[in-house]
């Protein structure tokens, strides 16, 4: 494909990212270095994941449980490690309470919080996109395109670009949603995040049936704005919340 | 109720100083990216067969040897280079000790004009080749001239925007890195392993070349003549306090109990948030404050300048602090016809005003790390880039605990080829299979 429409694909999978990033997290150095470093943990968890697979690869491609195995272990296998962020997160935060206490500043606010969840899940958005979209695009300029069987109507790139914007923003805000829950020890929410990225991941499946990705994209956008309204109303309710703690401690 | 001035929080301005090495580490392998994949879309074996340096001397790779010859072949060649490299170091640690201090600073300015001027033009030629800009012979030689001629100005005449001189110093190590990644491959990787290796031991064995130039530096209290990236010092207003107070905030440093004087000089930093000049209560701060209290008015921009101008009142302070300077030195060979040396730093340490330093020449190796990277495939570039900005916040960590001089290589480099080699062979098969069935998660 030519360079216009490269960069065409690439905006589209990483703009939401881009400008989320230049607004909310360029603007605190702490959170661009939890973005690289939640990026370089799922960079790890899929070159774990492609370790375990890389001997049953290629899978024929004619049935298709073995990528339902497969994308079901790699899931489980990203949520377990979404646990151990979170741990490595609790820790980090009594570091910077501490930190926060020797500097005479104020801990943590509920606001700060969650923007690190934010730039933890833009971390894990942004590996989605660049490893499952954008690492194809580059070696792909010149003057030709590429179609796949299974959905001729319109570029691979394209599709996968798509595909790829609704699991950039079903990431980025799964972990804010996750955060949360493991916080305030809400079981819905933990149990929302997983659910949501293996139904996702599943709804990928539906690929596989020729003309598939006129159900699956559809699907997979339906499950980003339910993510995305969930998120919006957890934070909307801790924000009013947290906003009469602190007017009614005053 | 509504709180208009609530105090601000930590996470506005924590890891700032990390951010501002960040930035130039980046920005430089990321044109190398641009100019190895600009410049190497055609066949990239052309351009390398003309390549002779130091670092081929023993043994020019050709495409029909064994993997196993073409190992061995790269084996020898890199011990060629950094035996090479370590005699020069030697030399370097010799004329230090002779105080030839003088040609030292000429021969520095003579290199990076060799790099801005030559290599630089080279990789010009090579773009308006592939390009084809229009552009005359005279027109071409009068900005090269100038860009060489004010790069060498900017980077040792400290009066310049710091901007200015930051920028030259990352040109001068994208064009460094540019020519080594012309190299043939298994040489290029054998080196960076190779380089990593002796890095550490030059700097932390008690024979090695770079330690001892670092301890002859810190026992004259003199600057070490060399190319050092040098990130700009945090500093911000709190629009809270009155009167705009600049509050300074640099790394710690142990108090060494051999200073005795260094009162005013800012050797010993101290890793402090200072919410008032008022509360401060951290009485071992106010050195700090003092030498920097013309600054406290100003803004970033004044800031700068204000620095420059007391540079040359303050050249004996700023050699003083060398305590905290703890850099590598590494002479660089370049790949040129003319094999002439340059002096670049490797390593990381802590400047006088508290900021990091970063040796040029990691930003060279892991440029061309990245760059070689990109020789492959933009997966193992994004693989390579996380993997070196890894190493480089562990070995930023690492010096933050152990308050002495630090290889930067070893680390960045280690986890980078080990990035490499996972992408290459596990995550790439993955990732394609995946991806090409339309299967994302």
């Amino acid at each position: 494909m030519t360079v216009a429409a490269g960069i065409g694909y690439a905006l589209l999978t990483l703009g939401p990212s881009l400008s989320l990033f230049a607004s909310v997290i360029s603007k605190k150095p702490f959170l661009i270095l939890t973005v690289l470093s939640s990026t370089l943990l799922w960079l790890i968890s899929l070159i774990v994941l492609a370790g375990v697979w890389r001997g049953f690869l290629p899978l024929k491609s004619t049935s298709w449980w073995p990528y339902g195995l497969l994308i079901f272990s790699s899931v489980a296998f990203q949520e377990g490690l979404r646990v151990l962020f979170w741990k490595v997160y609790k820790r980090l935060e009594d570091i910077l309470d501490a930190f926060a206490d020797k500097v005479s500043k104020p801990h943590l606010f509920l606001t700060d919080k969650m923007q690190i969840a934010l730039a933890g899940g833009l971390g894990h958005g942004v590996a989605h996109a660049v490893f499952f979209c954008l690492s194809l695009l580059t070696p792909a300029f010149g003057p030709a395109t590429f179609f796949v069987d299974r959905c001729s109507r319109i570029p691979f790139f394209l599709v996968s670009a798509i595909i790829s914007l609704a699991f950039v923003t079903i990431h980025t805000f799964s972990m804010v949603i996750a955060f949360n829950g493991y916080a305030e020890g809400n079981k819905v929410d933990q149990l929302f995040v997983p659910v949501v990225h293996l139904v996702a991941g599943m709804a990928t499946l539906v690929n596989f049936a020729s003309g598939g990705c006129m159900i699956s994209i559809p699907l997979l956008y339906l499950i980003a704005i339910l993510t995305l309204i969930h998120c919006g109303k957890m934070v909307w309710r801790r924000l009013i919340e947290n906003r009469g703690e602190i007017g009614s401690s005053q | 109720m509504a709180q208009n001035q609530r105090p601000r929080s930590i996470l506005e301005s924590l890891g700032e100083e990390i951010i501002r090495i960040i930035t130039p580490v980046s920005i430089c392998m990321f044109m190398v990216v641009i100019l190895v994949s600009v410049l190497n879309s055609n066949s990239s074996s052309s351009s390398s067969a003309s390549v002779n340096s130091i670092a081929t001397i023993a043994y020019t790779e050709t495409s029909s040897d064994s993997s196993w010859d073409k190992f061995l072949g790269a084996l020898l060649n890199s011990l060629v280079f950094v035996a090479v490299v370590t005699v020069v170091t030697f030399i370097l640690v010799l004329l230090f000790y002779l105080r030839c201090t003088k040609f030292l600073k000429l021969y520095m300015g003579f290199s990076a004009f060799v790099v801005l001027g030559f290599m630089g033009g080279e990789i010009a030629l090579f773009l308006i080749e592939d390009f084809s800009i229009p552009i005359d012979c005279i027109t071409f030689m009068v900005v090269l001239f100038n860009f060489a001629v004010v790069g060498v100005l900017a980077v040792f005449m400290s009066k310049m925007a710091i901007l200015v001189t930051q920028g030259y110093l990352v040109i001068i190590g994208m064009l460094v890195a540019y020519w080594f990644t012309l190299l043939p491959e298994w040489t290029t990787w054998v080196l960076l392993v190779a380089l990593a290796l002796y890095d550490l031991a030059a700097v932390l064995l008690p024979v090695g070349p770079l330690r001892l130039l670092v301890e002859l530096a810190i026992s004259r209290d003199e600057d070490i003549p060399a190319l050092v990236y040098e990130a700009r010092p945090v500093t911000y207003n709190d629009t809270g306090s009155m009167g705009g107070v600049a509050q300074r905030r640099v790394w710690r440093g142990r108090r060494e109990e051999n200073l005795n004087d260094d009162s005013n000089s800012n050797a010993n930093g101290v890793f402090v948030d200072n919410v008032d000049s008022e509360s401060d209560s951290l009485s071992n701060a106010s050195a700090v404050l003092d030498s920097n209290s013309d600054s406290n008015t100003l803004d970033n921009a004044t800031l700068v300048r204000a620095e420059e101008a007391r540079v040359p009142e303050r050249d004996a302070e700023l050699s003083a602090p060398l305590i905290d300077h703890r850099m590598n030195i590494q002479p660089q060979q370049q790949e040129d016809a003319v094999s002439s040396e340059s002096l670049m730093l490797e390593g990381i340490g802590l400047g006088s005003s508290g900021a990091i330093k970063l040796g040029l020449g990691d930003f060279i190796f892991y440029s061309v790390l990245v760059g070689r990277a990109a020789m492959y495939d933009f997966m193992t570039v994004y693989a390579c880039y996380l993997a070196i900005i890894a190493g480089l916040g562990v070995t930023l960590m690492l010096l933050a605990l152990y308050q002495k001089a630090l290889p930067a290589l070893p680390v960045s480099i280690a986890l980078g080829v080990l990035f490499y080699l996972l992408t290459r062979f596990l995550l790439e098969v993955f990732v394609v299979e995946c991806s090409l069935n339309l299967l994302m998660f």
